[in-house]
């Protein structure tokens, strides 16, 4: 008798094992979904210490404060900024706190029919300027190192043209400011995408309709693959808290104001106004040569949502001379929420603006302060404080350089490329 | 010698009159029955007023609710009456012999535009159908893997075609009269919500395309690994290839000048029917004890700018304080 060509005998014997262990996952997947499941996000304390309409300023203090000037995030107005506080373990927030350093994060709200009306210039002339002036105010601090996500970054990037005198470090991280490229399928769509006629007929950017666009982007991962994958580990209490909390950030979606979103298709995306100089906010130019503080630029390589093509040219634009890109093995997520990246990205942070504010000196904050920083100093509201141990970095600051303002070393200077090695992808 | 319609024309005006009588008779009775039903007072004044007019009524033997009534009846009887009458005479009067003819040459001018009408909607279904065929005998041909030019949209693209060419413009007659521009406003919702069914249907099934290529493209590896005698034993494996072909004909979709066409006009239907919604439902919205969207919109802008110009001037006046 000849040897069969298939072995149909070991597929149905694997088909048969495989039906058996589905019917044993199904049934432990039945005691952890009908059971408590941990699935809430921002588990890290803060108080909201700012309001202005629907905008709140998050406050997050760490036990000792190492750093003397506070840091800024300013999350994008697609999805909340959640995400950096997602879970125990997972979380760029608490990853900055254990370092001793204070931040503040900007919670854009949910915004409504009223808010359709507001552009860019708004948001960042007006919400930002206004939440960065009451920190300084609050630290009696002339400037504040400023961190933006996506679009919020590009609203940093905007920021730190038109008032560079209020930004100490900045921090982009996934941030375009190059919109002409193919690269990422949101770059071919936008180029002709119906803007005005969306933002007129809609008021305000439906969220659902720009997710099932990001859905749209890869379909067979995003809504097949997906969740063959969480049945799949549907018996699993961790896995599936994770994923859980995944999805309730990913839906948890506001609205983007009509004006905002018809700015940023029309200036950024179709007309790629930002990098050529010559976006114009509030009646102003935003010329890049006018970012002259230290600048460190992170983005994903596989980021299919802002490629490494629309972020990498930002740091050859700017006046900076102490300037770095930074590209992880990673996509537009997991920079933030991949367990390697979690290693690789808050911390990087961390040490870049803790050199810098040694290498500034600790009194260059508060000595060059503003009139309402002095007055708040004199006030006593609150003093600036003076970072307390920083490892080797401290000790240098602490020898010779206190109270002067320094150049950047030389080996810092000009845009160097750092090529990390973890290996998550989203 | 005479012609068919006035051999039939005495029979025909009997008929006719005979048809309206009894219909006078049936308005007669229904305007007796709804002067009694309206009789009896509803509510709670009704009830008093019929209470307190019982007494005055024994004098005339009714009650004053029965007298309500009975004023109630007298009015809509006369009125239903008088309409039925005018009814008859307008009917005899268009059976009269002189007016026979015309009248039979306008009637068969009804069957003739109805005939007109299901021709057209016949032809359509027609066209649409051997569209259908054509189809159907193409799903036994082979499609490419990984292309997406030239798809087969025919059939979305003629329910659109014959929409626009047969019924759209019955929804674009200009109207008449004190209503017209809601009306327009109606039909114009009526029409563009029937352009954006038909152009998501073109988009969902041009979704579908990678579906069907890669259980084609499946379909060819399977054959090949069984040929080889390699298939594999793990069903796992047989889904991670499938998804990785799925993966590459979306990919390869999702960039196609042909989807990102359809995607666009899928969008701008869809904002057309929105904007069509909301202005017919605007005309709703009027009647009622609510703002409109318009309104409000107008009010949100007056508030936008007026904080804006506070915003503006308290900076400065802090400015100048601090100076």
């Amino acid at each position: 008798m000849s040897q069969p060509k298939i072995a149909v005998d070991l597929i149905l014997k694997n088909l048969a094992e495989s039906s058996e262990k589905s019917q044993e996952r199904a049934k432990k997947a039945s005691e952890v979904l009908l059971g408590p499941l941990e699935t809430d996000l921002c588990p890290t304390p803060y108080d909201v210490v700012y309001e202005e309409d629907r905008v709140k300023l998050k406050y997050y203090k760490p036990e000792t404060v190492k750093y003397k000037i506070p840091l800024l995030v300013v999350y994008a107005l697609i999805n909340r900024e959640t995400m950096l506080d997602l879970q125990p373990g997972r979380s760029v927030v608490q990853s900055f706190l254990d370092r001793g350093l204070e931040v503040y994060m900007v919670d854009w709200g949910y915004p409504g029919r009223k808010d359709q009306y507001l552009t860019i210039d708004d948001h960042v002339n007006g919400y930002m300027d206004n939440m960065i002036d009451f920190i300084r105010k609050r630290h009696g601090l002339p400037k504040v190192h400023l961190m933006g996500i996506c679009m919020g970054g590009v609203f940093c990037v905007i920021y730190s043209s038109l008032h560079p005198d209020k930004v100490q470090n900045l921090v982009t991280t996934v941030t375009p400011t190059n919109f002409d490229t193919d690269k990422g399928l949101l770059h071919i769509w936008m180029k002709s995408a119906a803007a005005d006629r969306m933002s007129e007929c809609y008021r305000n950017m439906p969220a659902d309709l720009m997710n099932l666009g990001f859905l749209l982007l890869n379909p067979a991962r995003l809504i097949i693959d997906k969740y063959v994958g969480f049945f799949e580990n549907m018996d699993n209490r961790a896995f599936v808290e994770n994923f859980i909390r995944m999805e309730k950030w990913i839906f948890d979606s506001p609205d983007v104001p009509g004006a905002t979103f018809r700015q940023f298709i029309t200036d950024c995306y179709k007309q790629n106004l930002l990098i050529k100089n010559r976006l114009e906010v509030g009646g102003k130019r935003v010329n890049l040569k006018n970012i002259t503080m230290p600048l460190l630029n992170f983005y994903g390589k596989f980021d299919h949502l802002v490629p490494p093509e629309a972020c990498e040219l930002l740091t050859g634009e700017v006046g900076s001379k102490d300037k770095e890109d930074i590209c992880l093995d990673t996509g537009h997520i997991g920079i933030y929420v991949s367990s390697k990246c979690q290693r690789e990205f808050a911390p990087k942070i961390a040490n870049w603006l803790a050199t810098r504010e040694a290498d500034e000196g600790p009194d260059e904050g508060t000595k060059e302060g503003t009139k309402e920083g002095t007055e708040e100093k004199a006030a006593s509201k609150k003093p600036a404080r003076a970072p307390r141990s920083r490892g080797g970095k401290t000790d240098k600051a602490k020898s010779g350089k206190t109270g002067a303002k320094k150049a950047k070393p030389k080996k810092s200077a000009g845009s160097t490329r750092s090529r990390n090695t973890a290996t998550d992808k989203k | 010698m005479a012609s068919d319609s006035e051999k039939s024309s005495p029979d025909m005006s009997r008929f006719i009159t005979d048809w309206m009588k009894s219909f006078s008779d049936t308005m007669e009775s229904m305007a007796a029955t709804q002067a009694r039903m309206f009789a009896f007072p509803a509510d709670a004044e009704g009830k008093k007023a019929a209470e307190t007019g019982k007494a005055a009524g024994k004098t005339s033997g009714k009650t004053a609710g029965e007298a309500a009534g009975d004023d109630n009846g007298r009015g809509t009887r006369k009125s239903w009456a008088a309409m039925g009458n005018t009814w008859q005479k307008m009917f005899s009067a268009l059976m009269a012999p002189e007016n026979l003819e015309a009248n039979f040459k306008g009637a068969a001018a009804v069957p003739e535009v109805a005939m007109r009408l299901a021709q057209q909607t016949a032809d359509a279904m027609m066209t649409l159908q051997t569209r259908w065929m054509e189809r159907a005998a193409a799903i036994g041909q082979r499609t490419k893997a990984y292309n997406f030019e030239n798809l087969d949209k025919e059939v979305f693209k003629s329910l659109r075609e014959i929409y626009e060419t047969e019924f759209q413009k019955y929804l674009n007659v200009p109207q008449l009269g004190l209503n017209r521009f809601y009306q327009e406003r109606f039909n114009r919702f009526l029409d563009k919500m029937t352009l954006f069914q038909t152009t998501l249907s073109e988009f969902l099934q041009m979704f579908y395309i990678p579906i069907e290529k890669s259980a084609m493209v499946m379909q060819e590896k399977l054959e090949q690994m069984a040929d080889k005698g390699d298939l594999k034993d793990d069903p796992q494996a047989f889904y991670r290839l499938w998804i990785k072909v799925l993966e590459g004909h979306y990919m390869n979709l999702l960039k196609s000048p042909e989807y990102l066409q359809t995607l666009h006009k899928t969008i701008e239907s869809l904002v057309n029917y929105n904007q069509a919604r909301e202005d017919f439902l605007q005309d709703i919205v009027r009647h009622l004890p609510v703002p409109t969207l318009k309104e409000m919109d107008e009010l949100y802008k007056e508030i936008y700018l007026m904080k804006k110009q506070i915003r503006s001037l308290s900076k400065k006046v802090e400015g100048n304080q601090t100076l």
